[in-house]
């Protein structure tokens, strides 16, 4: 065979692949119908004593998919999610689009909510997630669950015209929050878990802080750490470095250590929002100049990039998104779905609960109508997701959740406090 | 001083490691001119196994052949199935089919392996220092540094006393009228592939023993450094590929450590200034050589 057909073949191979892994196609939970009215029901609910219908989610999660009740044949409710495959946020993206479909096979197996049935779209957001976006809006979507990131994020929300509820599932970004166009982090912010993350370091007595940086104000690699500096000065304690990085790019540090050397006496807290990957290559150096004993803590990158299987991550301190019980039914959900083993587990509660929190504004605004689906959301209170009890009500979107404190141990993560 | 010598050492470290990857690059560019955009690629794909070995119980001294001759395979296996097929045509078209094959590569292992990063153990002794006096350096930039003089005193004896290296050098000089004097061309153009894939795989052990982990875009910043480090020494000059994997180690370093902490974060926006304002005065780089137009 030449070679030219040899390529050719190859790459309508790679496209079929690349067709088939972007779920492009529907990755529909169960049969469509036109879009209509919400229906008053039993189903999957429960009376919360709250003055409105709870969903029961413990019900849900523990669905027989071998043993379903009769399928729901109401008017679907219709999940869009646009989703992020790409190296940025596909970690989390990925295995998202894969165990929201599952949940909502478990909603439909468990007679669906109000009768009807939980429709799941997946668009993937590619160089256009304006374009995913209307398509879903087309299909007839009620709500949205988008990507970590405020380039995709924002075009969701201007396409929507700020109507529709968007869940930015696994994002940290403040500044993505904006209740007023009817966007929502699921769990807490940066700001909150880099205060917490100084309140905990202070309590243990450490008042010297390095701090690595990209720079004030930068999304993440930068707010991070300017919150921390914040809380840390605040409660009397004191910077004796901060040095600036590439985050995701630099592995060497020898300038930064060099300078580090020279101010340090090896007591410190560390702290930095850098990829695991980077802090164990910075943390062995730091070591190599003599600084032995500090303590190394972290954002949630490090739920990110696998700082428990880095043999150099132990000991580091963190704010993991979620904290999965072992031998939970929502473990045993994740592991059906094939997300358990995927590179961010701890991410998935949070996919779940976009998918329950929408629904919960269906059943609170009772209508089908995206506008009024947000506003509802806007209002909810004290909501029991998997992830912990989210509140939106009184919020620019930023749910006020407590932030769990983890070290690595032996390879896993050890609750060491929930502060907030 | 101490901490200027420590800065110098750090800068050579890191330089070396450009110096291998520009070497990499001037080398083909010098047969072909093509600049190739996939040569970060030979870190990508060593990268991904050397993760696959560590998950299959392999050791860093079984590891490092490993990537060596996964990167020589590489770099041949592109040249055979993209670049073999583009041979001849206008420079442009091949520095696109580069720009393709990385872009190729890059999904595969976006598609089949995943977006998320995929850590493996660096070597124990990476950060190890020695002292002298009152500088700590560190081991790595000593083994980065002295494997590199071995590797180019070995790269400039193959160029200059075998009769590959003689054909290599014709061609380089002028393509056509080696060809005409009886050099082989595919055979010139495969090793040619091979050295470059050999030196970047000497590049990517130490490349890989420092990140300590892989993504589908790993190969992006040392095919950047590399192709920056060959357009500064001047592209077609293997001398001044060496030249330039150092100059711009260092300014990396120097930089770093010189800029006030407020604006350290430019440093690579001041890397860029430095190179644009050399591009000024020297636009064929630090050591320029006359360029042959193909025919």
């Amino acid at each position: 065979m030449k070679f030219r057909h040899l390529l050719g073949l190859l790459l309508a191979f790679a496209m079929i692949a690349a067709a088939c892994g972007s779920s492009d196609t529907a990755d529909t939970a169960d049969t469509a119908t036109d879009d209509a009215a919400m229906l008053d029901g039993d189903d999957a609910m429960e009376d919360d004593g709250a003055g409105h219908s709870g969903l029961d989610i413990d019900a849900i999660l523990a669905a027989d998919l071998s043993n379903c009740a009769d399928a729901p044949s109401g008017d679907p409710i219709k999940v869009g999610m646009v989703m992020d495959f790409s190296e940025a946020a596909g970690f989390v993206d990925v295995p998202g689009s894969e165990v929201v479909p599952y949940v909502a096979s478990l909603v439909n197996c468990n007679g669906g909510i109000n009768g009807q049935p939980v429709e799941v779209e997946v668009r993937e957001s590619g160089t256009d997630p304006a374009l995913a976006t209307q398509e879903l809006i087309d299909w007839g979507a009620h709500f949205f669950i988008g990507p970590p990131f405020a380039d995709a994020t924002l075009p969701m929300q201007q396409t929507g015209g700020g109507e529709y509820a968007i869940f930015a599932a696994a994002s940290t970004e403040p500044t993505l929050a904006d209740a007023a166009n009817n966007t929502f982090l699921v769990t807490f912010d940066d700001n909150g878990q880099s205060t917490a993350s100084a309140e905990f370091a202070l309590a243990q007595g450490l008042t010297r802080a390095i701090i690595f940086t990209e720079g004030e104000g930068v999304p993440y690699s930068g707010v991070n750490p300017d919150a921390f500096k914040a809380a840390f000065t605040a409660g009397g304690g004191e910077i004796v470095s901060e040095q600036t990085y590439a985050w995701f790019v630099d592995t060497d540090f020898s300038s930064q250590v060099n300078e580090v050397a020279s101010v340090a006496d090896g007591s410190e807290v560390f702290f930095s929002a850098g990829a695991g990957f980077q802090i164990t290559a910075l943390r062995a150096q730091m070591e190599g100049q003599g600084l032995n004993d500090i303590t190394y803590m972290g954002t949630d990158a490090f739920d990110a990039t696998g700082i428990t299987a880095d043999p150099g991550g132990e000991g580091f301190i963190h704010t993991p998104h979620t904290l999965l019980e072992a031998g939970s039914d929502l473990e045993k959900v994740l592991e059906a779905s094939g997300t358990l083993a995927s590179d961010a587990p701890a991410f998935m509660p949070l996919y779940i609960d976009s998918m329950f929190l929408g629904i919960q504004g269906i059943l609170d605004c009772g209508c089908a109508d995206p506008a009024g689906i947000a506003e509802a959301v806007k209002n909810i209170s004290g909501f029991e997701g998997t992830s912990g009890s989210i509140t939106y009500a009184g919020t620019n979107g930023i749910p006020p959740k407590a932030v769990p404190i983890v070290q690595v141990t032996d390879g896993a993560n050890v609750l060491l406090d929930t502060i907030g | 001083m101490a901490e200027l010598l420590q800065n110098l050492i750090d800068g050579l470290g890191r330089g070396s490691i450009y110096a291998l990857l520009a070497l990499g690059v001037a080398v083909v560019f010098g047969i072909m001119h093509l600049l190739n955009f996939a040569h970060g690629e030979l870190i990508t794909i060593p990268g991904y196994l050397t993760y696959w070995a560590f998950n299959n119980g392999w050791s860093w001294w079984t590891v490092v052949p490993l990537i060596i001759v996964s990167a020589v395979i590489s770099s041949l296996l592109i040249e055979r199935v993209a670049f073999s097929r583009v041979r001849g045509a206008k420079d442009f078209t091949m520095l696109l089919t580069s720009f393709g094959v990385h872009f190729i590569v890059s999904a595969g292992f976006l598609l089949y392996i995943g977006a998320a990063v995929k850590p493996y153990p660096r070597p124990g002794w990476f950060a190890d220092t020695i002292s002298v006096g009152s500088l700590n350096i560190e081991v790595f930039d000593l083994v980065v540094i002295g494997v590199t003089a071995v590797v180019l005193a070995a790269t400039t004896w193959l160029l200059q006393r075998t009769m590959f290296g003689l054909a290599l050098r014709a061609a380089a000089a002028d393509f056509d009228t080696a060809r005409l004097m009886g050099v082989n061309s595919d055979s010139v153009i495969r090793g040619a592939f091979a050295l470059s894939g050999l030196l970047a795989g000497i590049a990517g052990v130490f490349w890989i023993m420092r990140e300590g982990q892989v993504t589908p875009t790993a190969g992006i910043n040392p095919m950047l450094q590399g192709v920056l480090a060959a357009l500064i020494g001047g592209l077609g000059s293997l001398r001044g590929a060496v030249l330039g994997g150092l100059v711009l180690g260092l300014a990396e370093v120097l930089l770093r450590s010189w800029l006030p902490v407020g604006i350290q974060n430019l440093t690579t926006g001041f890397v860029f200034v430095m190179i644009a304002l050399l591009f000024i005065f020297r636009p064929g780089g630090l050591l320029s050589v006359p360029q042959v137009e193909r025919v």
